[in-house]
């Protein structure tokens, strides 16, 4: 059964890969890629690796998704105001 | 005597010592026995009687590779570091991150010592369960990065205050490996009581590094995240 879940989960995270590069809107793939890091976050806890889980679920899904989004709103600032 | 000899005189110095140094590197190298079984199973085999940690993951992390602890905090440090410097001279008082709604700020005043609190639950518990210093000091910087979201410029962080835990908190992980070189003969060493395993007191001296390690953790990250937050447009 585990073993099934983390192949649905292998196959969503490189249909989710894909989605994130081949996306023309750079805030969708910055949205879809903390998806990743949660879906990863999942895989780490079903690999019994709960402290890295821990750390990707903080790191990938919350914090480097935050400053990626945040670094698209300053590089996208001036054509929104003009 | 000319400048050309004083010269001469430096380089066999340092030649000397480099190739004393390199002598006693050789030495070191060739007297080193290599493990019988792997590495992993020895670590395992003599973590409840060195440490008396319940999580051995974390005693891996802090005691075991202490060291490459303290080099992993120092990288952190340097790229913060570097980033506070190219970005400190463009910051503005502008917040563009907030979204004003009454009921993300309501949220947000309710969750926030919420996620404080699980930080430094994770951060003290990094011995017993999954999770420890670097963890929940991110943990902690994410819950600042809700009020920087739901406050527009009410909340600026202290820079001195983030530069005081900082630099405190790096300076005493480096204090308890000095100390443990000067009680017990190793860097980061336990001087430290070991207690009983899987109670909150036990571990010896990991609580102690781990809380250090996430003071620093969640200072560095919350500067980083303000200082993303309020740049100014380079263009």
């Amino acid at each position: 059964m585990i073993g099934f879940i983390v192949l649905c989960i292998f196959a969503m995270l490189i249909l989710l890969a894909i989605f994130i590069i081949s996306n023309n809107d750079l805030a969708h793939s910055v949205i879809l890629f903390m998806g990743f890091g949660l879906g990863s976050a999942v895989l780490f806890v079903l690999f019994s690796a709960p402290d890295v889980a821990l750390t990707e679920a903080v790191i990938g899904a919350g914090t480097s998704g935050v400053v990626l989004l945040v670094t698209l709103l300053q590089i996208s600032k001036k054509g929104r105001n003009a | 005597m000319n400048p050309k000899r004083e010269i001469r005189v430096q380089t066999i110095v340092v030649s000397l010592l480099v190739s004393i140094m390199t002598i006693l590197l050789l030495g070191i190298l060739l007297s080193f026995q290599p493990l019988s079984g792997s590495l992993g199973s020895e670590l395992l085999a003599i973590n409840q009687t060195t440490t008396q940690s319940a999580n051995a993951v974390t005693s891996v992390v802090t005691y075991f590779r202490g060291l490459d602890t303290l080099g992993e905090v120092t990288i952190l440090f340097l790229s913060i570091f570097g980033i506070g410097l190219g970005i400190e001279r463009l910051q503005e008082k502008e917040n563009i991150f907030s979204y004003d709604n009454a009921l993300l700020k309501i949220g947000a005043d309710i969750l926030f010592p919420l996620i404080i609190l699980f930080g430094f639950y994770i951060i003290i518990h990094g011995h017993l369960s999954p999770g420890g210093g670097f963890q929940g000091g991110v943990v902690i910087a994410s819950a600042f990065l809700l009020m920087f979201l739901a406050k527009n410029n009410e909340l600026k962080l202290n820079h001195k205050i983030t530069t005081l835990v900082e630099a405190l908190s790096g300076a005493g992980f480096v204090l308890v490996g000095i100390l443990g070189l000067l009680l017990v003969d190793r860097f980061l060493g336990n001087f430290l009581p070991l207690g009983t395993l899987g109670k909150l007191w036990s571990g010896g001296v990991i609580p102690l590094i781990y809380i250090f390690v996430g003071l620093k953790v969640s200072a560095e990250i919350s500067t980083l995240v303000e200082y993303f937050i309020r740049i100014k447009d380079a263009r």
